[in-house]
């Protein structure tokens, strides 16, 4: 407990670098993800292509695509933005297809009574479908967010600041606390992030009062 | 879809089941009594109330009410799928709480709506079920499967397919066989035709009318559809909610003479649904015919006024 | 594009295979880890998973319990593991067992469930033991889910095998953080699409398991 309290200053420092890198993920995943599960919706013969596809970048570990990446971005493997990328394609891997899922689950009749009642293809899009597949979606961001912010310390090992760098400063000089903090804090920090999109979703859809967990 | 039913039964093999099916002294087997059954659920509704029941052996006997009345509750009653709260079951007068559920049940056939097929196994496989677990070898147990097949009217190209690729009326008849295989003496039915289309569920009616003309098993048929009830039952248990019974007898007598407004209105005797007419009779009473002219009974007194049906 | 060719050309070389140190004997450890621990977790595991499907019973916690360990950074357990029981390959392992036994639960009582009721009570009727349910009917008809939740599993081993080297023990992570440690890109490089091609192989056995498994429930 001492240790913590001796060095919050800088597990507060290294828990912003965290969230800086793991909320742009998130909310990168949730933009691309859309558009991709539209697509896959929209023409089926790519629907397992896409869902299968990103799918399968669920299947590559972490820190080897951290290392990886950087060949087809050309940054360098400790820049934030890789992590991000990498970050946000993990989050695809989940997302692209509780998202396909979740726009398909709106209710065929609903969409024909929508367009009947004169909404544009784009205008249904925004007021109905997405309205309505909002608690799916929601239910796949939380996990997204759960996992992107678990995911992130990995990168400590690169050399790359976040939550992750307790657990490597803790295990090299041999610090048991530092690494219970890191722990703690990752929950701590995942649980916010998930009670703030339960509460995004409660404003948002007044209506689905259920927060179902996938 | 009925041009694949109907064939004919070599009669020699039927004999064979049927004296299979009798006891050692030869006797009639397998009455069923049900002595003032109660079966309170754990959430405290109460589903039968002191209910009492004798049920003849060789004949069917059809518990017919809504749902929710508790006539699945009593069917289960029967295998132990359900145990009385208080109250018991007797089978040729042994109570069904003394018997080993697990052997209970492999010796009574069960037969449910939507038939409960096993997705995984091919036909003759999920008719050979409780042979098998019954130990019989593999080949005697798929040969008695066959006999089956044939017995409900299944054509033998069908006995490799899963049961995803039958029609529904196909996947009730292999659940009939299915309950048939180990030739038990007791054959419980809960709504077995429920979920298929009326032209099949007429079809497979006769078909187990014709069955259990020749096999001669007690069976006990739950339904909610009074035709289906008055096709198939020798002995007919009308239900109110709670399994009360609101009477008992043969299809004639229900029709003829019911017990009173409540079964009248079940039965649509007194609404629009059966468009029943009745005409004078030469000897007194009046004449029953639906709307087809098929005679239905006769009564004595005149018939209620006719209310529209609700729900 | 220079350090992917250099990868290339050190993953076509014959002499960086070769040897206790080698890619070679580095993919057959890290293989041999993922087998050992998903094996020793499926042992802990299916049997829970297998029991709270079919009971019903303590299902709260198996969810509980996969959310939990979603959230849990590998490397926080890992090296948590390893200050505790030292450097060496106990560590890891516990990691790995921690992270794959929530997944196979997972999988396996949803597997389970999957199945539908009306086919349980069916078997029931019939006069199906409580074992023969379980093996003749739950467990055939969720194997596809029962394998996802292996399948998972597995994934998590094999990228969490790469951190073992980390806390000292071997895998394809040696040289994975041989090359950090000596400024050498292309052999991490090297190290990285070796793992992810091994991550990639066993998702495709599991892939077309499960697509049998399916065919086997049935059409």
């Amino acid at each position: 407990m001492g240790w913590i309290l001796n060095n919050s200053s800088r597990i507060l420092e290294l828990t912003l670098d965290h969230l800086l890198l793991s909320a742009p993920a998130i909310v990168a995943t949730f933009i691309l993800a859309l558009p991709l599960a539209l697509v896959a919706n929209a023409v089926r013969p790519l629907r397992e292509v896409v869902i299968s596809g990103t799918g399968l970048l669920y299947a590559i570990p972490s820190l080897p695509l951290f290392i990886v990446l950087p060949l087809i971005l050309g940054t360098g493997v400790r820049d934030p933005l890789n992590v991000v990328a990498a970050l946000t394609l993990f989050g695809l891997a989940l997302m692209v297809r509780s998202a396909a899922d979740a726009l398909q689950s709106v209710p065929q009749e609903v969409r024909l009574s929508s367009t009947a009642l004169g909404h544009s293809r784009l205008g249904r899009f925004f007021t109905v479908d997405l309205p309505l597949a909002g608690p799916g979606l929601l239910a796949g961001l939380r996990v997204v967010s759960v996992s992107t912010i678990s995911l992130v310390s990995v990168s400590a090992v690169l050399g790359v600041r976040s939550l992750g760098s307790l657990f490597t400063d803790g295990f090299e000089r041999n610090i048991v606390p530092s690494i219970v903090a890191g722990i703690l804090c990752t929950a701590v920090l995942a649980l916010v992030l998930d009670l703030l999109l339960v509460a995004a979703g409660r404003l948002l859809m007044p209506w689905a009062h259920r927060g179902g967990r996938a | 879809m009925t041009a694949e039913c109907a064939k004919t039964q070599p009669a020699d093999k039927l004999k064979l089941t049927v004296i299979a099916g009798t006891n050692k002294e030869g006797k009639d087997f397998m009455p069923i009594d049900f002595r003032q059954v109660t079966k309170t659920y754990d959430d405290g509704t109460t589903a039968v109330q002191k209910f009492s029941l004798h049920i003849p052996s060789h004949t069917a006997t059809v518990l017919l009410g809504s749902s929710g009345c508790g006539k699945t509750t009593l069917l289960r009653m029967v295998n132990r799928m359900v145990d009385p709260t208080s109250g018991s079951v007797l089978i040729d007068d042994e109570d069904v709480a003394r018997a080993a559920p697990v052997a209970l049940r492999r010796r009574i056939g069960y037969v449910m709506q939507n038939a409960g097929l096993l997705p995984h196994r091919q036909v003759i496989d999920n008719i050979a079920t409780v042979p098998r677990l019954n130990g019989v070898s593999r080949s005697a147990a798929k040969r008695r499967a066959y006999e089956l097949m044939e017995i409900v009217g299944l054509d033998y190209t069908l006995a490799l397919k899963y049961p995803g690729q039958l029609s529904g009326g196909q996947q009730q008849r292999v659940g009939v066989a299915r309950a048939l295989a180990a030739d038990p003496n007791i054959l419980l039915m809960d709504e077995p035709f429920g979920a298929v289309d009326p032209l099949v569920r007429i079809e497979l009616q006769r078909e187990l009318k014709r069955i259990q003309t020749e096999l001669r098993k007690t069976i006990i048929f739950v339904t909610h559809d009074v035709d289906e009830a008055l096709t198939l039952g020798d002995q007919i248990v009308v239900l109110k909610k709670g399994a009360e019974v609101a009477q008992v007898g043969t299809p004639q007598e229900i029709v003829e003479n019911p017990a009173d407004q409540f079964v009248a209105q079940f039965l649509g005797l007194d609404s629009q649904r059966r468009t029943l007419s009745a005409r004078p009779r030469a000897g007194g009473g009046w004449f029953i015919s639906d709307a087809r002219g098929k005679p239905l009974g006769v009564v004595d007194q005149a018939p209620i006024d006719r209310a529209p049906e609700t729900g | 594009m220079n350090h992917l060719l250099d990868a290339l050309e050190l993953l076509g070389d014959a002499e960086s295979w070769q040897g206790s140190g080698g890619f070679g004997a580095r993919a057959v450890e890290h293989l041999w880890y993922t087998a050992v621990a998903v094996a020793a977790s499926a042992l802990i595991a299916l049997p829970l998973g297998l029991y709270v499907g079919h009971t019903g019973k303590g299902r709260y916690p198996a969810v509980l319990g996969s959310g939990v360990v979603r959230a849990l950074p590998t490397l926080g357990v890992i090296t948590l593991a390893a200050l505790f029981v030292g450097i060496g390959l106990t560590a890891p392992m516990i990691a790995f067992i921690v992270l794959a036994v929530p997944s196979i639960i997972a999988g396996a009582y949803s597997g389970v469930e999957s199945v539908s009721q009306v086919t349980v009570d069916a078997a029931r009727a019939q006069g199906m033991t409580p074992w023969q349910v379980l093996f003749k009917v739950e467990i055939p008809l969720g194997l596809p889910l029962i394998l996802g939740g292996l399948r998972l599993a597995t994934l998590q081993v094999v990228a969490t095998g790469t951190l073992a080297a980390y806390v000292g023990a071997g895998g394809l992570g040696r040289q994975l953080f041989l090359g950090l440690r000596t400024q050498d890109y292309p052999l991490m490089l090297a190290a990285s699409v070796l793992v992810i091609l091994l991550a990639i192989a066993l998702d495709a056995v599991f892939s077309l398991s499960q697509r049998a498994a399916r065919l086997r429930t049935g059409p």
